[in-house]
């Protein structure tokens, strides 16, 4: 039964995320289309929002083709070690008060450990490819994700001091309002590192669609390649709603629903920054990325920790 | 039981991967084999004498950083010598200088 | 047989299995697969015998640390060519002996002793109240041996890069 139970979470959990990631697509085009001072999709229904229905039977219906070359079964499953983590990660962030779907004591590093299991896939996928470019990719795109875990992490961890405790739930009954101007650096360390944890831009030259031909999934196509997509969507999704929880305080501003919808607005305006971002700033070259990660994110992330730890001394 | 046998396999397991890989990856890959084993062992073994759970899990976890920062050195070793001699397997590291 | 036995038991087999895996296996990716069911079967085991907090480090840091360590190592000594690069394996009689007779040696002197543990669970303040308690002196160590490594790592990289 309590496996019945956890199929259909997770069910839920993978359409949430592939539904979101259609919905994003969307919404990426447009706010792109607006910075550009261009229209973007606006053929299909009003403002091109039927452009996502129309989107998935594309993707469905193309070959899915495989390298002759390619160690085949890994090849064909390796995306889904890339998604299934990040699909995973989104069941312990707290929607509710006192509700999450996994609402383990131990979740907030749950949601840091699992999407670290993506990294595997990727280098997977990578190497099972057999082509340079894919491999170089790959591992380009491993160095980057395992080097802003620590940022990353650490920038957490400072609000898991200040709650003392790791049970999501409990970090949320914790916040306080003033947590944000406390943690703020703490919360930007961990907005930088997340969009360079989904290989997003800035950040994205491990793919850079259009240099290196997507680097570690160059080999893929139709619905394996959209894995990738939705993987990387679903983790823009996971990490925003996170952040919005554990740094902004979620559902924390407003009682009941209007408190659930207030989470939602927040982690909207999230992914619009991060879209806001990637369209803004030209990409960082590989050796100033690394050096952003170890000189200037970790030492903050460090300072930040130690503030709150401090601080919660004193609480 | 249960547990006593299938960590004994898995540690004999890697037992046998640390003398017969000549890849230096290989072996370590047998040597985190043993400390998985091991540290199975050492938790359900303190669990059925009644040891106290977060004694426990305190010592498990100090015995997973160790092993942790022990792959780290062995596998910065390992990509250093194969920098220096192109070389990973260990029966061609003759040298002991050079 | 209780439900957690048979948790038990089927973490146990995952473990083995995996074991096995890499073992057998001279294929790279093969190889590290294998060697991450047997890690993530390791966190499984953790999590029935009732310790999450052992369970979840255990894929932060071996399956999300360490397995990609060996992944990136593999790759980086290897070009993912055309030819199919074999981790190289001598298999061996005398091998196979000693490695049974670790096993025939552990299996009787642990397997009469060790009952099988009944979980305990633990929630992870009882854990940090421990480390920061009576084990404060091993964790402080813990500290200063991950800096050492940390360091190490460092001399050992630069140094093989200067010559």
């Amino acid at each position: 039964m309590t496996f019945l139970w956890g199929l259909l979470w997770g069910l839920a959990a993978v359409m949430f995320i592939a539904g979101g990631a259609v919905i994003g697509v969307w919404w990426e085009r447009k706010v792109a289309a607006r910075i550009q001072m261009r229209l973007g999709p606006q053929q299909l229904g009003p403002a091109g929002v039927l452009q996502m229905i129309a989107d998935v039977p594309k993707l469905l219906f193309k070959e899915d083709i495989v390298p002759d070359n390619a160690d085949k079964p890994i090849f064909r499953y390796a995306p889904m070690a890339v998604f299934a983590p990040i699909a995973m990660s989104v069941a312990v962030i707290p929607f509710w008060a006192g509700w999450a779907p996994l609402d383990s004591t131990v979740g907030m590093v749950f949601y840091l450990a699992f999407p670290s299991i993506g990294v595997l896939g990727i280098l997977l996928s990578a190497w099972s490819s057999h082509n340079t470019l894919a491999t170089i990719g790959g591992m380009r795109a491993a160095a980057q994700m395992v080097s802003y875990e620590v940022p990353r992490s650490l920038a957490v961890l400072s609000v898991i001091v200040l709650a003392g405790s790791l049970q999501p739930t409990e970090v949320m009954d914790a916040w306080q309002w003033w947590w944000i101007p406390l943690t703020f650096v703490g919360f930007v360390v961990y907005f930088i590192a997340s969009i360079a944890e989904m290989n997003r831009g800035p950040f994205d030259l491990p793919e850079a669609e259009s240099e290196l031909v997507a680097g570690y999934f160059s080999d893929y196509s139709g619905f394996r390649w959209a894995i990738f997509m939705m993987g990387e969507y679903g983790a823009l999704i996971s990490a925003s709603l996170f952040g919005a929880a554990v740094f902004l305080g979620g559902y924390r501003w407003l009682p009941g629903v209007a408190g659930l919808a207030v989470f939602l607005v927040l982690a909207m305006v999230l992914i619009t920054a991060v879209m806001w971002i990637k369209w803004t700033f030209p990409r960082l070259r590989q050796d100033q990325l690394m050096t952003f990660c170890w000189t200037v994110l970790t030492p903050l992330a460090i300072v930040q920790l130690v503030v709150a730890g401090v601080v919660a001394l004193w609480l | 039981m249960i547990v006593a046998i299938g960590c004994a396999a898995a540690f004999s397991l890697g037992v046998y991967a640390v003398l017969t890989r000549r890849d230096v990856i290989a072996i370590l890959a047998g040597a985190e084999l043993m400390l998985g084993a091991a540290n199975v062992q050492l938790v359900a073994f303190a669990l059925s004498r009644g040891g106290d759970g977060a004694v426990v899990s305190s010592f498990a976890l100090i015995v997973l950083v160790i092993a942790a920062a022990e792959a780290a050195v062995g596998m910065a070793l390992v990509v250093t010598a194969y920098r220096r001699t192109r070389r990973t397997l260990v029966d061609e590291f003759g040298e002991v200088s050079g | 047989m209780s439900a957690n036995d048979l948790a038990l038991a089927v973490t146990v087999t995952v473990m083995v299995a995996g074991a096995a895996g890499t073992v057998l296996t001279s294929d790279v990716p093969r190889l590290v697969i294998s060697l991450g069911t047997f890690l993530l079967g390791v966190a499984a085991a953790f999590l029935v015998m009732g310790s999450p907090l052992l369970a979840v480090s255990q894929v932060f840091v071996y399956v999300g640390g360490v397995l990609v360590l060996v992944l990136f190592a593999l790759m980086m000594v290897r070009r993912s060519g055309d030819e199919k690069p074999k981790v190289a394996t001598r298999h061996d009689l005398g091998a196979a002996v000693i490695a049974l007779g670790v096993f025939v040696l552990l299996a009787a002197v642990l397997g009469p002793v060790a009952a099988d543990p009944t979980p305990v669970v633990t929630a992870p303040n009882e854990v940090g109240a421990i480390l920061l308690g009576p084990s404060l002196v091993a964790f402080e160590l813990v500290g200063v041996l991950l800096l050492a490594a940390l360091l190490a790592v460092l001399v050992i990289v630069k140094g093989g890069e200067d010559s």
